[in-house]
């Protein structure tokens, strides 16, 4: 096969994106992932990272079903990634209670093979004193425990591992059309690399969409249609864990929502609003925020006592079923194979899905593709266990051995698994890259020069993404101009990327700070401002600044 | 699972995740710590990073704005969080006034809850001192010998013996802190001596037991919460209007107790006491009154538990009583109000630390040529003593109480 | 203990610690409160005055051209509000502006001057020292460890940008080229300029370095000759003629530490603009609290005005809460300088912008009330450009003494004064003011309280 040609085409490096690179190449498929910006950048990086039992979708057994079988493979490849979080739902009626007996019941059908408990009941007095923030006029409430995983990881490591089994991964190459050929099969795709600016081709038979709320305009490149419902969804998050265990239940408009501890913050979400606006350009809303807090203060009445560092939103791909509410709509997914519905040979797409279902979706599809290039080889990808989950990590034994502080180490273990190991190898040489970039997570030097390295990413955000740098309560005030040093140093950059590079990660986190902009965070930015605008100077900078698409408009 | 059963459950599971509620104390300083900004003012004044660089301790900024944002990984702080000696100096520089010292406590009661294995051994000495005698030093065994020791250190330094007043009911009460009780007991005697000397209504306590503090400082709040309800009762059944104390330490931990108990009284050092209830013009009288005063240079160090956690007008209350005593010179040193490193229960488990951190005072008390130096504080009188005899210095040492007691006119 | 004073000033950065001392200088007995260090102790340790327009691109030549402009284009601006005594004709408004700013300036540089931290610089032109990330920034007052010398007029100069091992804050590398192509796109002369990394150990190690901890260590002989050493190294290698370092020449000893390098290495060596915290903020923050003390001004540090009696239209006394203790102080006058956000002057939530202390009333940069603003709809969709954010333009409006005004426009407290951040109308971020504007309010509103002091006495 020559260089640009492949078996399969991957549009799309979201938690879909990825896990479906990854079950192609390990099944010995000639694999090109395109990403138009960068790893788990879209919808998956919005999300909270709940890995969801299905609770919610109790209407559809088969989806409970699948969702608790996922969490359970989730946790066998992926456990280092993944938290468990107690949740406490509290009921002020006794309606409410009534009302709870079908979900409990389903959610107690699955519960052992996660190694969960089942719903537990606990009188008003017990969840009190499980979480002191809640408001005691309590009837009575539930107690369950779900899991959570770190979305951007979990993708990034989907991505490397796929890479590992001879994938390419190319990120900032945005797919501008898909040959077809005469009989409306698919050929090819052309792309546009964002950072080289020249146009490429690859060459392909198959091509898998999965580029979320964009696939309807990827079917389109190739004629094909793929109808969507679009729904915008808000988080606003909190510093430091404030609450002890997750709080779900009902907002001002009887949905639900969540308080849950997340790391080392705090999320509040979500809202769901249906859109058409361009997915790049959203923000949370003033309404979203106000919407969020006012429903939590009734149960957690000191919710704004808070500080909110910022917000953050994202569109959901939904299956496009209508005339109901959000809430209402399957989540389940749809994999769509357009030979069958628009004659177009080649094209399979998705609807729909959650975090949870994204290896089953690859699995689903991979085997649709397997079955069509008549290639035999069963999926593994629920086996084999991703990148730097291999094994336990002893941080008191590692701390010792490389002068570097346990608790630096205890949060790269969280994103890194049995690869801390050969991030602090590198501080061999350079002891003195065990300096403390990032003050607020804290991320060392080491770790920044090792994502540099080996994970591709072109700017400060995307190392954001794979290190949670700026995600502290100062938003990057700190280590922006820091990081923008050593991703000068690392990729060469002139002093001018250097800048830009400044001033596109400042623009980035502003983007979720402003928002939500109160309290705490208006000395945070005022400090930002001064560093920034009055010593840097870099207001007055004319450097290329490229208008943000949610920076355009008055 | 019946509710009750339900509800062991779910503690386990949040005992196995390292989870720890926040009392109502500590939610207040969870918001306090909320407001840092990162800004590393902090950093600039620290008294330990001073000492052994930050790259030892990640200091204050590092406790404000990362170390204590996720309790389950709260036990990862061990190498870090116990090398803060509690001084309060980034709280008093913090645009904000973080409680990074409230923090630490916080901290440090969650590793002693979760992981006892991690906290210093030095400190679960301390502990096993605390619970077994109710006192932080361990008691004199012979009863006979404690008084041969008082007796010998008054006669060194020319203080009357004033016997323990009978009372069970009193308008003061003397509290003299652990140190003063068993090891500095020249303090404990010196108090008296004042108190009697201005006719104060005053009673001890039946039994001495610790104000708590060393608890607070290693994370033990059990203990501390026993003590302080043990002390509670005495205080309360003397029914008197005011604590009074010779420790920096015991005065603002009591200052903290109280108020977060309700004892309703005050409770201030005795250098308050003297400013506010006697008052400077009878002070500068009485001194007046003595003949045979000599000339003496000294030097002041401020404790911090009293200039930082209670307020820095108390040290210029002891620079006004110096000043108000014939024969007296203060030279004020740079570094006065620095910490000595005798805090945080640090001495007893990094002494290179706590002795690194002292380097700075000692340097700045050699530049003021002072014969000697005063300061209100057993803790920080025996911190900088023992670290200027290693230094061969011949500067001499005094409890600031010990001082003004051998002033006072005699008969 | 409660006490008694003539002046008590709420707030210890550069516009509480000048009015306390211009006050004293006056004879007036003056206690100045601080619950904590602020956005003075860890500025860059320069002193701007005025560099920009708001929203414009072109800097200023001079603060006097600065001023000139600011009076015509904004009449409320801080520095306007001097230009509107009693005395002055509209005529005189800006010479009088202009006049009182230079006083001011030169009375700060003069008290410097004794100090470890004297300034640089002059009212009659802008200077452009290089910052950490190698941009410039207009300014007009910089500590003399930062004067560059001759770098600009010397044609063939050799510019060393002169990185540390372990210490995260500069890469030299990064400021090099940031300068140079910066050169270049300003049509500037081009320049030798070179970068170089070397090592030193306060603490035996090259990691985790802080500028507080470099600099306490140049402070000792050892550890400055041992930076001398490894510049040495590098500054004969390149030919070099200056040499940027960060700024951690030393926390006391900066100035001789700067002789004693140019001795030793025959190069010019300054320090760069450096962010937060930085070591000449501290300088400053250190030097100003000397001043004030040295004149007879009482410090009580650790107190935050909690709250305060008002009667008859003026302020009676303030209580200062200390960590445990409170003392309830009474003075004649009142200078409030408790600072923006940062200080904690103001604060702000989705129901608006109040001020902390008094509750006084707070508008936005162009005056409007910001009683109920929500400070996201006061900001920009982007995050750095020379609009700024509004939101960082609010705080108390003033009458011509300083005075807070009411919503009538009538001073809310015959007594009461504000000087510093917590005043509205000015943006120091985008304008490069903020020191600048600091000194003056301060200045002026401390001659005012001394007039008024002294009215009140007879």
């Amino acid at each position: 096969m020559g260089e640009s040609e492949f078996d399969v085409v991957v549009i799309g490096g979201g938690s879909t994106g990825t896990a479906v690179a990854r079950d192609c190449a390990m099944r010995g498929l000639r694999t090109l992932l395109l990403e138009r910006d960068d790893i788990a950048s879209a919808t998956v990086g919005t999300c909270a990272g709940m890995i969801s039992s299905g609770l919610k979708y109790r209407r559809e057994p088969d989806i409970v079903r699948m969702c608790s079988r996922e969490v359970v493979n989730l946790n066998r490849i992926s456990r280092h990634i993944i938290m468990k979080v107690p949740i406490l739902t509290p009921f002020f009626s006794l309606e409410e209670v009534g009302s709870s007996t079908d979900y409990v019941t389903s959610y107690a059908n699955h519960a052992e093979e996660r190694d969960v408990p089942e719903m537990l009941f606990l009188t008003p007095d017990a969840a009190v004193e499980l979480e002191p923030k809640l408001n005691p006029d309590i009837l009575a409430s539930v107690y369950y425990e779900e899991f959570f995983i770190d979305p951007f990881r979990l993708c990034m490591l989907q991505a490397m591992d796929a890479m590992n089994h001879g994938a390419i991964v190319k990120t900032y190459c945005e797919v501008i059309d898909i040959e077809t050929d005469d009989a409306g099969s698919v050929e090819g795709v052309v792309y546009y690399n964002r950072v080289t600016g020249a146009i490429e081709k690859a060459r392909t038979k198959t091509i898998v969409n999965s580029a979320g709320p964009w696939a309807h305009k990827v079917a389109e490149f190739a004629g094909a249609k793929l109808e969507l419902r679009l729904n915008k969804g808000a988080h606003v998050i909190l510093d430091r864990r404030v609450v002890n265990v997750g709080l779900v239940l009902k907002a001002l408009d009887n949905r639900w929502i969540y308080l849950v501890p997340h790391e080392n913050t705090t999320l509040l979400g979500t809202t769901a609003l249906d859109t058409w606006e361009d997915p790049d350009s959203l923000v949370a809303s003033f309404d979203e925020i106000e919407y969020l807090l006012q429903s939590f203060e009734k149960h957690v009445p000191t919710i704004r006592e808070a500080r909110i560092i910022r917000t953050m939103a994202g569109v959901r791909p939904l299956v496009p079923q209508w005339n109901m509410p959000e809430e209402d709509v399957t989540r389940g997914y749809e994999v769509i194979d357009h030979e069958t519905t628009d004659n177009v040979k080649g094209l399979v797409s998705f609807t729909g899905g959650k975090l949870v279902m994204c290896r089953i979706m690859a699995e689903d599809a991979t085997d649709l593709i397997m079955k069509k290039l008549r290639r035999t080889t069963k999926c593994k990808t629920h086996e084999k266990p991703l990148p730097g989950n291999e094994d336990d990590v002893d941080i008191v034994a590692l701390s010792k051995e490389y002068g570097v502080h346990m608790h630096a180490l205890e949060r790269m273990r969280a994103r890194r698994g049995t690869e801390i190991v050969k991030i602090l190898e590198l501080t061999r040489d350079h002891p003195e890259w065990k300096t403390t970039i990032c003050t607020c997570e804290p991320i060392i030097e080491a770790e920044i020069r090792y994502a540099i390295r080996e994970e591709f990413p072109q700017t400060l955000n995307d190392l954001r993404r794979r290190l949670r740098l700026g995600t502290g309560p100062c938003q990057g005030t700190f280590c922006t101009y820091k990081a923008a040093g050593i991703l000068a140093d690392e990729l060469d950059l002139s002093g001018d990327d250097f800048l830009v590079d400044i001033l596109d990660f400042r623009a980035e986190r502003w983007k979720g700070i402003r928002p939500s902009m109160r309290g705490e965070q208006l000395a945070q930015e005022e400090l930002a401002q001064g560093m920034y605008a009055c010593v840097g100077n870099l207001d007055q900078s004319d450097v290329d600044y490229d208008i943000k698409p949610w920076e355009e408009g008055t | 699972m019946n509710e009750d059963e339900a509800f062991e459950y779910a503690k386990t599971t949040l005992k196995e995740e390292r989870i720890t509620q926040y009392s109502p104390t500590e939610q207040e300083v969870v918001k306090s710590v909320e407001s840092c900004i990162n800004c590393g003012l902090c950093i600039q004044h620290c008294p330990v990073i001073a000492a052994v660089g930050v790259n030892r301790f990640s200091g204050p900024r590092s406790i404000a704005v990362q170390l204590s944002r996720s309790p389950p990984e709260f036990w990862s702080t061990a190498d870090v969080v116990y090398l803060c000696t509690g001084c309060g100096t980034c709280k008093e520089v913090c645009p904000k006034n973080v409680n990074i010292p409230e923090v630490v406590n916080m901290i440090r009661s969650r590793i002693f809850d979760q992981r006892p294995d991690l906290v210093p051994k030095g400190l679960h000495i301390v502990r096993e001192v605390l619970t077994k005698y109710n006192l932080a030093f361990e008691p004199w065994e012979d009863l006979e010998e404690k008084i041969e020791s008082r007796d010998m250190r008054l006669e060194r330094l020319g203080l009357p013996y004033i016997e323990d007043p009978k009372l069970s009911k009193a308008d003061v009460i003397f509290y003299p802190g652990c140190q003063a009780e068993e090891r500095s007991q020249e303090v404990r005697e010196a108090a008296k001596v004042i108190l009697d000397y201005f006719d104060v209504n005053f009673a001890v306590l039946d039994e001495m037991s610790c104000c708590g503090l060393p608890s607070v400082l290693m994370g033990d709040q059990d203990t501390a919460s026993s003590l302080s309800k043990k002390l509670e009762k005495q205080v309360k059944s003397i029914e008197a209007k005011i604590v009074v104390t010779t420790c920096a330490g015991c005065t603002s931990n009591l200052s903290e107790i109280a108020e977060r108990d309700g004892w309703g009284i005050p409770t201030v050092h005795v250098l308050e006491f003297l400013a506010e209830q006697i008052g400077f013009d009878r002070l500068k009288k009485t001194f007046s009154e003595r003949a045979d005063y000599s000339d003496v240079h000294v030097s002041v160090h401020d404790p911090c538990h009293l200039i930082k956690h209670t307020s820095r007008q108390v040290m210029e209350y002891a620079l006004a009583i110096l000043r108000s005593i014939p024969g007296v010179r203060v030279t004020e040193s740079k570094a006065h109000d620095s910490c000595c490193g005798g805090g945080g229960l640090v001495a007893y488990h990094a002494s290179d630390v706590a002795n690194a951190v002292v380097k700075e005072n000692l340097e700045a008390i050699n530049e003021t040529d002072a014969e000697r130096i005063v300061t209100p504080c057993p803790l920080c009188t025996a911190q900088i003593e023992s670290n200027l005899f290693k230094t061969g210095s011949s500067v001499e040492v005094d409890d600031l109480t010990v001082f003004i007691a051998q002033r006072l006119p005699r008969g | 203990m409660d006490f008694h004073t003539d002046l008590l000033v709420i707030g210890g950065g550069m516009a509480g610690l000048v009015a306390g001392t211009v006050a004293t200088e006056k004879g007036l007995e003056t206690v100045l409160l601080r619950k904590g260090q602020s956005a003075t102790a860890y500025s860059s340790g320069a002193v701007d005055v005025i560099g920009y327009l708001p929203e414009a691109s072109a800097p200023f030549i001079s603060p006097e051209e600065g001023l000139t402009a600011i009076a015509g284009l904004y009449p409320l601006h801080p520095y306007s509000i001097v230009g509107y005594g009693e005395d002055v004709s509209p005529e005189q408004v800006v010479d009088t502006i202009i006049s009182r700013t230079k006083t001011a300036i030169d009375w700060l540089k003069e008290h410097l001057s004794k100090t470890r931290t004297p300034l640089v610089g002059d009212f009659s032109s802008n200077i452009y020292p290089i910052t950490i990330l190698g941009t410039t920034k207009p300014t007009c007052l910089i500590q003399q460890t930062m004067y560059p010398a001759d770098l600009e007029e010397n044609e063939e100069s050799t510019l060393l940008f002169a990185g540390i091992r372990g210490f995260p804050e500069f890469n030299s590398a990064a400021a090099a080229k940031t300068y140079l192509e910066d050169r270049v796109a300003l049509s500037l002369p081009p320049r030798k300029v070179a970068h170089c990394e070397i090592r030193t150990t306060p603490f035996g190690e090259t990691l985790n370095l802080s500028q507080i901890e470099i600099a306490r260590h140049l402070d000792h002989n050892e550890g400055l000759e041992d930076f001398a050493a490894q510049l040495k190294d590098h500054t004969d290698r390149v030919g070099a003629t200056h040499v940027a370092i960060p700024p951690i020449l030393g926390l006391r000893n900066a100035v001789a530490n700067q002789t004693k390098l140019k001795d030793l290495l025959s190069a010019h060596v300054f320090e760069l603009l450096g962010f937060p915290p930085s070591v000449p903020g501290l300088r400053l923050q250190l030097a100003l609290e000397g001043i004030f003390q040295e004149s007879g001004g009482k410090m009580m540090v650790g107190h935050e005005a909690k709250s305060f009696k008002l009667k008859n239209g003026v302020v009676e006394s303030v209580l200062a809460q200390a960590p445990k203790r409170a003392a309830t102080i009474s003075a004649k006058a009142f200078i409030l300088a408790s600072g923006k956000f940062i200080g904690g002057g103001l604060t702000g939530d989705e129901n608006g912008i109040r001020e902390t202390i008094f509750g006084l009333m707070t508008v936005t940069g162009s005056y409007h009330s910001a009683e109920d603003i929500l400070p996201s709809k006061s900001t920009n969709r982007l995050a750095i450009t020379p609009e700024g954010q509004p939101v960082y333009a609010t705080g108390l409006t003033v009458d011509p003494n300083f005075r807070p005004i009411q919503e009538e426009g009538v001073e809310w407290a015959g007594n009461l004064f504000a000087a510093g951040s917590v005043l509205a109308g000015y943006n120091y971020s985008v304008e490069k003011s903020g020191l600048g504007v600091a000194l003056t309010s301060g200045y002026s509103a401390a001659l005012n309280v001394s007039d008024y002091v002294k009215e009140v006495s007879k």
